[in-house]
């Protein structure tokens, strides 16, 4: 895991969670790690592909994911329904989106598959020999976990060796 | 009040803009994706139009180039996380005329569409 990845994902998670939730995240301590990871209750999943290509997860619990779409859309969401959903997954679009025209003006153009939403609680997903960055964020509703699995394309590495 | 054509993959999102615009006054029309966009414009002739960029099926500028052929004076603003200097010259190149930044802001969705109708 390249340390020029870090800034682009904290500085988008920040600054959309701010902005959707209305109050400033707070950060914990980051973490590379190897394991598998082992899925909270949601999880948004949204891949990429392009200079650095990968995966970027956004895990959470339920509870925080429902305070968080109540909060975005200004109605309380009882269930954790298709429509919530929706906007985790967007959620998890948006910050990827940010982080990735900042990478790009790092030199790492990418693109993003549409996003996917894993409900569950204890699926083990593994990113194989990609390590993952782990950034804990605190909002009012609860914590995000946001975790990027991403490695630099052979192109772009021979360009930077 | 105007008819404004919301097209996004994201239910929640469509949702989120339908809410802020119909509160605003304005009738709303949903589109949720680019062909469907292209399909909708057609029938209902809305007088601007919020494009998502990232949508399956046919994506937020090939649907507006295909409304552009349809109506060249279509008022068409694009909304999206991506914001590469790239994406943003081939939209205003294929007529776009305003770019909205995700996360989404009521008053920036609201100024945008204020300065499609001033066009």
């Amino acid at each position: 895991m390249r340390a020029e990845f870090i800034n682009p994902f904290l500085q988008a998670a920040t600054e959309v969670l701010e902005s959707e939730l209305g109050s400033a995240p707070q950060r914990g301590s980051i973490g590379l790690q190897r394991s598998a990871y082992t899925s909270d209750e949601v999880t948004a999943v949204v891949a990429v592909t392009g200079e650095v290509a990968g995966m970027v997860m956004f895990a959470m619990t339920e509870n925080t994911a429902r305070a968080m779409v109540s909060k975005m859309m200004g109605q309380d969401f009882p269930e954790f329904d298709a429509l919530a959903q929706s906007g985790i997954a967007e959620i998890g679009n948006v910050i990827t989106g940010r982080a990735a025209v900042l990478l790009s003006e790092a030199g790492f153009p990418s693109d993003l598959a549409p996003p996917m939403l894993l409900v569950g609680r204890n699926t083990l997903i593994s990113t194989l020999d990609v390590q993952r960055l782990v950034i804990p964020i605190e909002t009012e509703m609860g914590k995000i976990e946001v975790q990027v699995a991403l490695k630099v394309s052979g192109a772009a590495a021979r360009r930077a060796a | 009040m105007a008819k404004v054509m919301v097209v996004d993959d994201a239910a929640f999102m469509r949702l989120r803009a339908c809410k802020v615009l119909q509160d605003n006054g304005h009738e709303v029309v949903q589109a949720e994706n680019g062909a469907d966009a292209v399909r909708q414009y057609a029938e209902h002739r809305p007088d601007a139009v919020l494009m998502d960029i990232t949508m399956p099926e046919m994506d937020g500028l090939a649907a507006l180039k295909e409304i552009k052929k349809f109506d060249p004076a279509a008022r068409v603003a694009m909304v999206t996380a991506m914001g590469q200097q790239a994406i943003v010259m081939e939209a205003l190149r294929a007529g776009a005329k305003d770019f909205v930044l995700k996360p989404f802001q009521p008053d920036r969705v609201l100024g945008a569409l204020q300065k499609l109708l001033a066009a």
